[in-house]
């Protein structure tokens, strides 16, 4: 193999500019254009690669980035295809899969055993005696298996794009290129998306005298001109997916493009057949060679057999006598070939044998192909055996049906053409070119055009009806051509005869799954693993399908084929998440505690504080003097009109009607199953008019829960989340009040504004909403204020609380201040089965109220009993257990902690668990299991501060 | 799923941004008078239709909203929307 000495016209490789990179420490040259495959070959690398199971040798086959032959670790990323992947100057390649290396491969032994890999052997070899089999697992994930992570490189990073279309245009190629243009001449904004780096598919690479390269560039330059057309190379579409929305995977970019319709030109995956060592060095597809000829300007034999079954295979030939090649023989599996064609005419010309109904049989070599054993295709005669240093196989191919698979089409075995054809094709879905099993030169591009006009069809002003038409008709008059062989089976030949190149399955294996029972196609592709490696059956699938139908003697159309879904190649899993965002939310006073070193930690959307200083200090504070904190995120919801309690009663297990206008109440709600999913206050500002507020991650979900109840219905109720129209403050401990009046003119004597009072009015200046509340256990004054006032308010208070030394407290000291008065957190404490009877809520259960949503199930919880409660508890010697733990009885688990602290003010550690109701009583002892240690505990029914609530009251 | 949902007031969009209210339904206006089983098929059981099912949505990432869909299950094609 090197490089041909005048490259051809068509070259995408500029040998003026040349590039260096490393080959398993190998230096290697390459050029400007070159893909890593190219570039090893031209350097006379031809093993690539060793097979997943058996480590046999394995070289270039496919060249279209579909096989896994030529998959190797470049930069640290595993499972490349360099067959695809451009050279960059200093890029390191390393291979996989062998040791030391592909050339000489230690783990080839596992040839030799391979009587102990029969098909689906992990079912049966390896179990007994069973505890050997951690060993040999050990061993067979060493040997079997691909490219590896190796943890070290860095994470790349993958951008994500959306974009729209009205007509996406898969695949570049002559169809593909006529459809956007035929798209885009109808008015359609086209986007054009080509796994190649360049435009023209198979034509592109055809030799550069041929009319179809002609027309191509033709194309190519149309398309280019169009301003309506968006050109995506090197780009795949992995998936088509509902609303028409194409995954489409571009270097280091996942497109997503929203289209209106969707045209698959995708054209034909070509594949080897079976024969006896297909899987040889040496051994080439067509469209490889062609690939390495006219696009590469690499020669990769020097004397070739080419086995063929259409007028491409014979291009193919004559393409490489065009490189100097020597052809020793030409064999066609059709029992005619056309005298009049030109390339018929070279290949006579330059004396090359042209065998008809001949076929491979078998091929043979060591390392690299040495020899063809050419036979008749029917099995019987003569076999004649040629030297030869590259066997070329072009065989045809499948039509590329897999996206429109994904759409809902199905895949319909056409007999005379030996492929199957996409039908019922989903809404908007258009195939076109050969993946619509249209493979004439002319009508490739027509058939393109008719997809193109059909999908741009309503998008536009005009209507093309009448061309679609012409353009049917003349597809009609062509002649049809069919590229596939009837059998992708050889006759009998010797050497192991490969199915499925990736993970080394044979024709006997498949034989003999068959034998074994599992002759459906799913079923056998399951046990035999046949399809089931990285090409995920682009190599194989016809060849297992027809084995299939012989094997049990029935037609392709009965045997059936496989269910295609996305991806239709591999993809990195980082290509799929795209680049991570984390979004947050913060608080309108977050800028103080930055400026006061707080420990921000983020809950649920928001940047909080956890602490100033610890817990011990800001928790004193509260208790002797005075503490603020941040409630920012607490949840809020505006209701104004007539029906306003209406809607309360409804959706709070509590009474609302009584409350009285400049009061609030803590509310509990619960879905109708009885289950309890937030709390809050809820404070009546006005006769119609309550403000509520909820958890700080339960807003979106409670006004969702609101709105859903008032949709439909004709309640005067105008609910508005204002939630990040506020700030909000709480002043808490026995100097509160001395603080704010500092601030305000209003009277917030205990008669005027008592517990559980809310008014309206201005705090330094600012027009604020104030509620007194127990919130941590202190005399205490929520405070909120219009958002855009935070740093001013925080600044005030905390300037008015410094001559009693006020200190600000974080969510830590505020979790141990709300346990110690065992308040519940929604969701921490409680869990999706809890009810309210359950969590100590019973007081607030209204059953007197005719209906409110939860009613009836929690009545029925009530008349079933009460089985498991929330109590509180304190730790006989101070452990902390860790929240989740299990409390345990006679052995069993019979419940679980879920909130625990250490109080400093108490100087004991504290705790909410469930436990059998039996057991919530003062005193009772129960027993925890945490950290593998015993916990001893005694139940607390009540607050374990102030359980009389007089400090918040007074 | 990447289907599209047409909103009564926002037009069509990705169905990302919504948020799925479950079957079409009633509660029943006579809780008391229902035993626990009448009261649990209400809770519980679906009709978990193969076809087109009548459905709530709720937009999330536009109008919020809740409206009505028809759907089908199987291709998730949304045949109609409209405001309650």
């Amino acid at each position: 193999m090197s490089r041909l000495s005048t490259p051809p016209s068509s070259t995408l490789v500029n040998r003026s500019k040349p590039l260096v990179f490393e080959y398993n420490g190998r230096r290697i040259d390459a050029c400007e254009g070159d893909t890593v495959a190219s570039a090893l070959m031209a350097s006379g690398v031809d093993i690539l690669s060793r097979s997943f199971k058996y480590h046999r040798p394995r070289g270039h086959l496919c060249g279209e980035g579909h096989c896994p032959n030529c998959m190797m670790n470049v930069d640290g990323s595993p499972n490349v295809r360099i067959c695809s992947e451009k050279v960059c100057n200093g890029m390191v390649v390393k291979h996989q899969n062998a040791i030391p290396s592909p050339e000489f491969d230690l783990l080839a032994i596992t040839q030799k055993f391979d009587f102990l890999m029969p098909a689906g052997f992990y079912y049966k070899i390896f179990h007994k005696p069973r505890f050997m089999w951690p060993v040999f697992e050990h061993f067979i994930r060493k040997v079997a298996g691909l490219g590896v992570v190796d943890g070290k490189t860095p994470p790349y990073r993958y951008e994500r794009q959306h974009l729209r279309a009205d007509v996406v245009v898969v695949g570049g190629g002559p169809s593909g290129l006529s459809a956007a243009l035929g798209a885009a001449e109808a008015g359609a904004s086209v986007t054009l998306v080509e796994q190649d780096s360049f435009l023209g598919g198979h034509f592109r690479f055809q030799n550069p005298e041929s009319s179809g390269f002609k027309k191509v560039l033709e194309l190519e330059k149309q398309v280019r001109a169009k301003s309506n057309i968006r050109v995506l190379t090197g780009a795949v579409a992995f998936g088509l997916y509902e609303g028409n929305m194409l995954g489409v995977v571009q270097g280091r970019r996942t497109v997503r493009i929203r289209a209106k319709r969707v045209v698959v030109a995708s054209g034909i995956l070509e594949r080897p057949f079976v024969f006896g060592n297909n899987d040889l060095p040496g051994i080439m597809l067509g469209r490889a060679v062609q690939r390495l000829l006219n696009l590469y300007g690499v020669q990769p034999g020097k004397r070739a057999v080419v086995v063929g079954s259409n007028d491409r295979a014979l291009d193919v030939a004559a393409d490489l006598l065009h490189a100097g090649v020597e052809v020793a023989a030409y064999a066609d599996q059709r029992e005619r070939i056309n005298d009049s064609l030109e390339s018929v005419k070279l290949l006579k010309s330059k004396g090359v044998a042209l065998l008809p109904a001949t076929t491979a049989v078998s091929a043979d070599g060591k390392m690299h192909i040495r020899s063809v054993t050419l036979g008749p295709v029917a099995g019987r005669g003569e076999n004649i055996r040629l030297d030869c240093d590259l066997l070329v196989l072009s065989v045809g191919g499948d039509p590329a049906i897999h996206l429109v698979q994904q759409g809902g089409a199905r895949g319909f075995f056409e007999e005379h053409r030996v492929e199957f054809i996409a039908k019922r094709l989903g809404e908007g879905h258009f195939v076109a070119g050969d993946s619509n099993g249209v493979h004439h030169e002319d009508s490739i591009l027509l058939d393109g055009r008719r997809a193109g006009l059909a999908a741009a069809q309503g998008l536009g002003s005009v209507d093309h009806a009448a061309e679609i038409a012409d353009l049917e008709s003349r597809l009609s008059a062509n002649p049809a051509v069919v590229l596939n062989p009837k059998t992708m089976v050889a006759p009998d030949g010797s050497g192991k005869r490969f199915v499925c190149v990736c993970e080394d399955v044979t024709e006997k294996d498949v034989c003999d799954a068959i034998r074994e029972g599992f002759d459906g196609i799913e079923t056998l592709k399951r046990y035999s693993t046949v399809s089931m490696g990285p090409c995920q059956g682009k190599m194989c699938q016809m060849s297992a399908i027809g084995i299939c139908a012989r094997e049990t003697n029935r037609t392709i159309e009965e045997t059936g084929s496989t269910v295609s879904r996305p991806p239709f190649i591999p993809i990195t899993l980082g290509a799929l998440t795209g680049r991570n965002y984390h979004p947050h939310k913060t608080v309108p006073t977050h800028s103080r505690h930055a400026a006061l070193n707080a420990k921000v930690i983020s809950l649920g959307d928001w940047l909080r504080p956890e602490m100033y200083s610890n817990p011990a200090e800001e928790s004193r504070a509260v208790h002797e003097r005075v503490g603020l904190i941040d409630v920012s995120t607490l949840g809020r919801i505006d209701l104004r009109g007539t029906d306003v309690v209406k809607l309360l009663d409804k959706v709070y297990i509590n009474s609302w009607g009584n409350l009285k206008v400049g009061r609030t109440r803590y509310g509990v709600m619960c879905d109708d199953t009885g289950i309890v999913f937030d709390d809050g206050t809820c404070a009546r500002l006005g006769d119609q008019h309550y403000f509520m507020t909820t958890t700080t991650s339960g807003v979106d979900g409670v006004y969702q829960w609101l709105t859903s109840w008032m949709a439909g219905t004709s309640l005067d109720v105008c609910v508005t989340n204002v939630t990040s129209g506020y700030g909000g403050v709480n002043i808490a401990g026995p100097r509160a009040k001395e603080v704010l009046g500092k601030l305000t003119s209003l009277n917030l004597d205990s008669k005027e504004f008592p517990y559980m009072g809310c008014v309206q009015g201005q705090v330094a200046g600012v027009p604020c909403i104030l509620f007194r509340i127990g919130f941590v256990g202190e005399l205490g004054y929520e405070v909120h204020f219009p958002s855009f006032y935070g740093e001013y308010m925080w600044d005030v208070i905390m300037d008015a609380g410094k001559e009693f030394d006020i200190r600000p407290f974080g969510v830590e000291t505020q979790r141990i201040l709300r346990l110690q008065k065992s308040h519940i957190i929604i969701g921490q404490d409680t869990d999706a089965i809890t009810n309210p009877l359950e969590a100590n809520l019973a007081w607030a259960v209204k059953f007197d109220k005719p209906d409110f949503i939860g009613r009836r199930a929690i009545f029925e919880a009530k008349k079933q009993g009460i089985k498991k409660s929330l109590v509180g508890f304190v730790t006989r010697h101070g452990e902390v257990p860790e929240e989740g733990t299990q409390v345990m009885e006679n052995g069993y688990s019979v419940g679980r902690v879920t909130s625990a602290r250490f109080s400093p003010h108490l100087n004991k550690s504290i705790g909410l668990a469930w436990v059998p109701t039996a057991r919530a009583k003062d005193g009772q002892p129960i027993l925890i299991r945490s950290k593998g240690e015993w916990v001893i505990a005694d139940v607390v029914t009540h607050p374990f501060y102030d359980p009389e609530g007089a400090r918040m009251k007074g | 799923m990447s289907y599209l949902i047409p909103c009564p007031h926002c037009g069509q969009r990705d169905v990302g941004e919504f948020r799925f209210g479950g079957e079409k339904g009633s509660r029943p206006t006579n809780p008391d008078q229902l035993n626990a089983s009448q009261w649990a098929h209400y809770t519980y059981d679906r009709k978990n239709v193969m076809g087109m099912q009548t459905e709530w949505w709720y937009h999330r990432g536009g109008c919020r909203q809740w409206f009505l869909a028809t759907r089908s299950t199987i291709t998730n094609i949304v045949e109609k929307t409209w405001l309650p």
